[in-house]
């Protein structure tokens, strides 16, 4: 932990969460029946940089670019970039995220394509994937009730604008609960992957005392210790204070190298440096199903906050729909001709 | 000429007098009743065509697996059809954003950073300052410029491999050399 304390780690994530200088990006996916992508990314700034390093998503040369500016009533000044791709599949997609360097290089990001013929119609699913970051985290949904899922990964504006409409003290109280809750998540995470390194670094070298189900059981105990000390933390933590009171005093001795270690690891993945974005897909045929919104022209939208990926996957889904008209026109004769036949039967029988 | 006349009048009645004689009259009967029969076999045609297309509807197991058939994939339409109709039932109801959602202006963005400052202070009560907006933005500027910086030190030192081992060994001599935030 050495001089950085978990508030700090805490304060610094939130902070480049949202810091000013990245463009406000959005992606749209046009997905195309037979697996092909049209990408558009248009990217707003107050700026005109618009470096790979400050953009989201991998673009590139082979993109093709517009540029616009933009001056609003107030004489604010907007840079456009508008750039545009055709991927073949979403193959090409993967290979442009796993050569990524773009700003949110050190997340895992994955596209998908499925297409499903079922005769009357032809499904298609497409989704683009994030990979968690922590690796003994807890899932949001243990802390947080459906409701208030849904206003944790809304979008912030729609928060902001709840805030402040009609119900606004519902969903100021919504919105604290959240914040609350998800205090709490981070807190707990933070342990959870701070005991589940720790016991992996310390495996084989003190009996089951560090095995991570017997400090698991006492996690709680261990967050507990950590809230009660959060002004202090820095200071007690390397006093040793902190780790004796969690592990016992010998012990804090003997493995303050991988209690460390452990901690800055945890820190790592909690210096997550991700710039938000949004993500926008438009799907072939009738859209059937999503787990994002849908704006005012039927197009879903995704916010990509670091912390949907935290401890999940976050994965932006749709599924949709195409009827296939031959296979409607097959069955209507097959149909035809199967009564007709019936019908012939019965007037010969007569 | 009289002559002439004469000798016309008798070949005519000559002629007049001889009949064809029929040499196989089952023969001509049987041409008529082939004739007849063809007419016949002309006008039951569609019949024909009927029986050669419905055929199967007197083949029990034919007849019964086409039903089955058809019924099976009436069931399937009516299946698929209500499975998607209830589908997008349920998606008409999911939350419809206003198109002011997806492209935040620049004015949501210092709301969002002032809510964001406010927010760490309320979590972090004991480092709580005052600050003014425009301090609030050039702070984080300043992160982001020094982010920039970082990432081009970085790429720097990874494409120079003497530059890095350097700083390698000076990190090691200097026993575990911290950077401060």
């Amino acid at each position: 932990m050495k001089n950085k304390t978990v508030k700090v780690v805490i304060a610094f994530v939130i902070i480049m969460s949202v810091s000013c200088d990245e463009p406000q990006t959005i992606v749209t996916n046009y997905v195309h029946p037979d697996g092909s992508v049209t990408r558009k990314i248009e990217m707003r700034s107050s700026k005109n940089n618009f470096k790979q390093k400050t953009i989201q998503v991998p673009v590139d040369s082979t993109w093709s670019f517009r540029d616009s500016l933009e001056i609003n009533q107030k004489g604010d000044t907007t840079w456009v970039k508008r750039a545009e791709k055709q991927f073949k599949s979403v193959d090409e997609i993967n290979l442009a995220y796993k050569s990524d360097s773009s700003a949110n290089k050190d997340v895992q990001r994955e596209a998908s394509f499925k297409k499903s013929f079922k005769w009357f119609n032809t499904e298609y699913r497409y989704s683009e994937k994030i990979d968690k970051k922590f690796l003994y985290g807890y899932p949001i949904k243990d802390f947080l009730n459906s409701e208030e899922l849904v206003y944790f990964y809304s979008p912030e504006s729609l928060r902001h604008e709840k805030e402040n409409g009609p119900d606004s003290i519902k969903y100021k109280a919504l919105s604290a609960s959240v914040r609350a809750k998800t205090d709490n998540w981070t807190y707990k995470n933070l342990v959870s992957e701070w005991i589940g390194i720790f016991s992996r670094l310390t495996a084989g070298k003190h009996g089951d005392d560090f095995k991570e189900e017997t400090l698991k059981s006492k996690e709680n105990e261990i967050l507990d210790i950590v809230k009660k000390n959060e002004e202090k933390f820095d200071s007690l933590w390397l006093n040793g204070y902190i780790l004796k009171e969690i592990i016992g005093e010998s012990n804090a001795v003997k493995y303050r190298v991988e209690a460390d270690s452990a901690i800055k690891t945890a820190e790592a993945n909690f210096l997550l440096d991700f710039k938000n974005y949004s993500v926008r897909i438009v799907m072939p045929g009738r859209l059937l199903g999503t787990n994002g919104f849908i704006d005012s022209s039927h197009i879903l939208l995704w916010p990509v906050e670091s912390d949907y990926f935290f401890t999940e996957p976050y994965e932006m889904w749709a599924e949709s729909k195409a009827p296939n008209i031959w296979a409607w026109i097959v069955s209507g004769l097959f149909l035809a001709f199967v009564i007709t036949g019936v019908v012939v039967r019965l007037i010969k029988k007569d | 000429m009289k002559a002439g006349s004469e000798k016309y009048d008798r070949v005519i009645n000559l002629l007049r007098k001889s009949n064809p004689e029929l040499d196989s009259t089952a023969g001509i009967e049987r041409d008529v009743i082939r004739k007849i029969s063809e007419i016949e076999r002309s006008g039951i045609n569609f019949s024909g065509v009927v029986d050669f297309l419905f055929g199967w509807v007197y083949i029990g197991w034919v007849r019964r697996s086409l039903i089955a058939a058809s019924v099976v994939m009436v069931m399937i339409f009516v299946y698929q059809q209500g499975v998607i109709l209830k589908r997008i039932d349920k998606i008409s109801r999911q939350v419809v954003v206003s198109d002011k959602e997806i492209i935040p202006t620049i004015d949501d963005k210092i709301e969002k950073l002032l809510m964001v400052y406010k927010n760490s202070g309320r979590k972090f009560p004991s480092k709580t300052i005052t600050i003014s907006e425009g301090q609030m933005k050039e702070l984080l500027e300043s992160v982001k410029d020094l982010q920039i910086k970082y990432k081009d030190l970085e790429e720097l030192i990874d494409g120079d491999p003497e530059l890095k081992k350097m700083i390698e060994k000076k990190l090691t001599d200097s026993n575990r050399t911290k950077i401060n935030l």
